[in-house]
């Protein structure tokens, strides 16, 4: 039995129902001066981007997919290169490696979800290029070891943000460590457009023009072509709605951490739901909450029927995908990375729950596992 | 008098029903690939009578995504020409694959008389343009590919509801790109653009290649990119591909006046052939000019926002430098660089504008 969802996994009509005036002052203000490729509200969105994240330079593109495959052009990857990065991510971390030619190595995860930096070194060849390593759930990776090997090794370091808009480690926000930092701006992302979008971070010049130039077909000027290119560009009318949003993230972002905290304490006394520990140097934002669960596929099904809708960010990982067939890996190969691709469970996180949704969410949780819903 | 070349203005005389359509889709939750992208696919699909339609995130990425899901790739050669947006053969280029020029003739389209001596054992694909709402001559472009057993996708871009022999641009080759930038005949309110094909094995697969290679949410079936047809956007086009056949045909009415006008000063103004049997959309309105600039010049100090498609051929941009083409490979495009001019052309322009503009190229070659 199927109950009614009281709490959906995600809740984005609730959040624009809240800024529906200001959103659509927003693009009404953009069809008032018509100018919808790369208006000015791209540029002004790019602006607040880079100084919210401290880099100089921001440039908006389509989306977090296409943002990583420029940034990896930009850092000069491609046909014949490997780039390092984990198989417990989306897709698109991926693909983008695969779509510019190079070949991605996959390593395995430590248990907050991230890239391990003790199994880099071992996976470097003479053919690596960089280290791609991602910002999983909104926790940031270890970076201080992997600038590290990165320096040591003469490799790029291209940061996959998509998940972590305003994350920290050691007081500096995620995306201004490496030479680039990628972010996806979707509507299921922490500071999301009401379609596709993504920006990309730097504070290298020569970056920064090339990617505007890939952007936007490799146009340095209306009659003239340096490169050639694609074409990518955030949307006029999504960067104006991303404005309006920017000026609510940080509470939305606080609102999340507190949330996470209330799960954090909640199941500090329930040892058969694990969670990463949260270091006193980090600042997580938490695009997921991300338990490991004993019986996992059971206690979802009991939360559904209990309205609560959750779900597993990824159930397949990278490597074992129809798609990766190409790369060769097999079952077992990356251990942790598949062990947790069995216990994962994602629980609503989103700024919107009150106290209220918070607290059945953990009680059901208690009661499947005093065994009502168990066995 | 101003006589502009966007029309943006005007499409947003009556806005309300699109502002509601906006705020209606914010409120939905549909963001991504729903129902208002489902909904403009059919919509084109029954506009243009192509079985299939995908909308892109772009014309560029349509063309990308048809070039590769055709297989071809680095070493590959395909055949196209320079007297076209940077997207054509950004396009091809971004494929891995190389691009090869073939001068075009007096329609400003591809020269078929000259495609086939271009043909290597490496080349994989045609890529005509519909310049300016113009086709290419499909037929003959059909029966080379035939015969050398090339793909083609076509660039139709500029060309919505343009036709050969009533049969639609886009419905010749395997598979066709459109565009719906804002300044395109069917336009949304930002990037976006379709891919059309008449092969149900395409279509499926190019479903995929735009959305990731997701097969569902956890299933990837192969490397695919993120070019998706924005919502938003969409809701915009669904609206807008109303009107798909009342801004042809205006834009048609117009492109006649200018004909029957510039027919009498033939000393001055050449125009293209206008074969009977194609349906030209008019994108743009291509003309050659004696003393161009002198008269680009005249025509912006009296308020008409006219233009040059395009002022540089592709051959000899810097991004092509690594093709090895010089001046005076192309000598029909580069001779028409030269001298062609741009006259806006849009369904808003009023009669008092076209009478306008005619007076104003009438007088710069009276004085």
């Amino acid at each position: 039995m199927t109950g009614v969802i009281k709490i959906p996994y995600i809740n984005l009509s609730q959040q624009h129902d809240a800024i529906k005036d200001k959103l659509m002052t927003a693009v009404e203000k953009v069809i008032g001066h018509g100018q919808f490729v790369l208006g000015p509200e791209v540029e002004e969105f790019e602006s607040r981007f880079a100084l919210f994240c401290g880099t100089k330079y921001a440039v908006g593109v389509g989306n977090g997919t296409d943002a990583l495959i420029m940034a990896l052009k930009a850092a000069g990857i491609g046909p014949g290169d490997e780039v390092i990065s984990v198989a417990n991510t989306f897709i698109s971390t991926i693909s983008s490696i695969a779509l510019v030619g190079a070949k991605p190595v996959l390593v395995d995860v430590r248990d907050d979800y991230n890239i391990d930096p003790d199994l880099i070194e071992k996976a470097i060849t003479k053919r690596t290029k960089a280290i791609l390593p991602v910002h999983l759930t909104g926790r940031p990776a270890d970076m201080d070891p992997i600038m590290g090997i990165a320096k040591k090794h003469g490799l790029k370091v291209i940061e996959d943000c998509a998940q972590a808009v305003g994350a920290e480690y050691k007081g500096k926000k995620v995306g201004t460590f490496g030479d680039i930092g990628v972010f996806s701006l979707h509507p299921l992302k922490t500071l999301n457009a009401c379609g596709d979008g993504g920006v990309a971070v730097t504070n290298d010049k020569e970056i920064q023009e090339m990617l505007a130039t890939y952007r936007d077909n490799g146009m340095k000027n209306r009659g003239e072509y340096v490169v050639w290119s694609s074409n990518s560009r955030l949307d006029t009318i999504q960067a104006a709605m991303l404005l309006v949003k920017l000026d609510h993230f940080e509470k939305w972002t606080e609102k999340r951490i507190a949330n996470a905290k209330f799960y954090q304490k909640a199941f500090s006394h329930l040892n058969v739901v694990r969670f990463p520990v949260e270091h006193p140097y980090e600042k997580s934002v938490y695009h997921t909450f991300v338990i490991q669960a004993d019986r996992r596929d059971a206690l979802s099904s009991f939360l559904a029927e209990k309205g609560i809708g959750t779900k597993i960010h990824y159930p397949i990982p990278v490597h074992l995908q129809p798609a990766a067939r190409q790369l060769g890996y097999k079952k077992g190969d990356l251990p942790r990375t598949e062990q947790q691709s069995q216990n994962i469970l994602s629980l609503p996180v989103y700024p919107e729950l009150n106290q209220e949704n918070l607290g059945y969410i953990v009680q059901s949780i208690e009661e499947f596992y005093k065994g009502r819903g168990g066995s | 008098m101003r006589v502009g070349y966007s029309y943006l203005k005007q499409q947003f005389a009556n806005i309300d029903p699109y502002l509601s359509d906006i705020k209606k889709l914010i409120l939905s939750e549909d963001l991504t690939l729903g129902k208002p992208v489902g909904e403009f696919e059919e919509g084109f699909s029954k506009l243009t009578g192509i079985p299939y339609a995908i909308g892109v995130s772009s014309g560029t990425d349509a063309l990308i995504l048809s070039l590769k899901i055709l297989g071809i790739g680095p070493g590959d050669e395909v055949i196209t020409t320079p007297n076209t947006f940077i997207a054509t053969v950004g396009a091809i280029a971004m494929t891995g694959a190389r691009p090869v020029f073939v001068d075009n003739n007096a329609e400003h389209t591809i020269d078929v008389t000259k495609i086939e001596k271009a043909i290597t054992k490496r080349t994989k694909a045609i890529m005509p343009v519909h310049l300016s709402g113009t086709p290419a001559d499909m037929p003959a472009i059909m029966k080379i590919a035939k015969r050398h057993s090339l793909r083609v996708v076509e660039d139709a871009a500029q060309a919505i509801l343009a036709s050969i022999d009533g049969k639609h641009v886009g419905s010749w080759g395997d598979a066709a790109g459109f565009s719906l930038h804002p300044l395109k005949n069917l336009n949304v309110w930002g990037d976006g653009g379709l891919i059309v094909t008449r092969s149900k094995e395409l279509y499926k697969k190019l479903r995929l290649f735009r959305n990731h290679g997701l097969v569902n949410r956890d299933e990837v079936e192969f490397f695919g990119h993120n070019c998706r047809l924005d919502s938003l956007h969409a809701v915009i086009g669904n609206r807008l591909i109303k009107e798909a056949h009342f801004i042809t045909n205006k834009r048609i009415e117009y492109a006649n006046q200018f004909d029957e006008a510039f027919k009498k000063i033939p000393e001055f103004i050449t125009l293209p052939p206008r074969r009977r049997n194609f349906k030209r959309v008019y994108h743009t309105y291509v003309i050659h000019a004696k003393r161009r600039d002198a008269l680009l010049k005249r025509l912006l100090e009296n308020g008409i926002d006219a233009k040059v498609h395009y002022p540089i051929p592709l051959h000899l941009q810097k991004a092509a430098k690594y093709l090895g083409y010089k001046k005076g490979d192309f000598p029909v495009c580069e001779a028409h660089c030269r001298n062609i001019i741009t006259l806006p052309v849009h369904q808003y322009l009023t009669q008092e504008q076209m009478d306008y503009m005619i007076d104003c190229v009438y007088n710069f070659y009276k004085s």
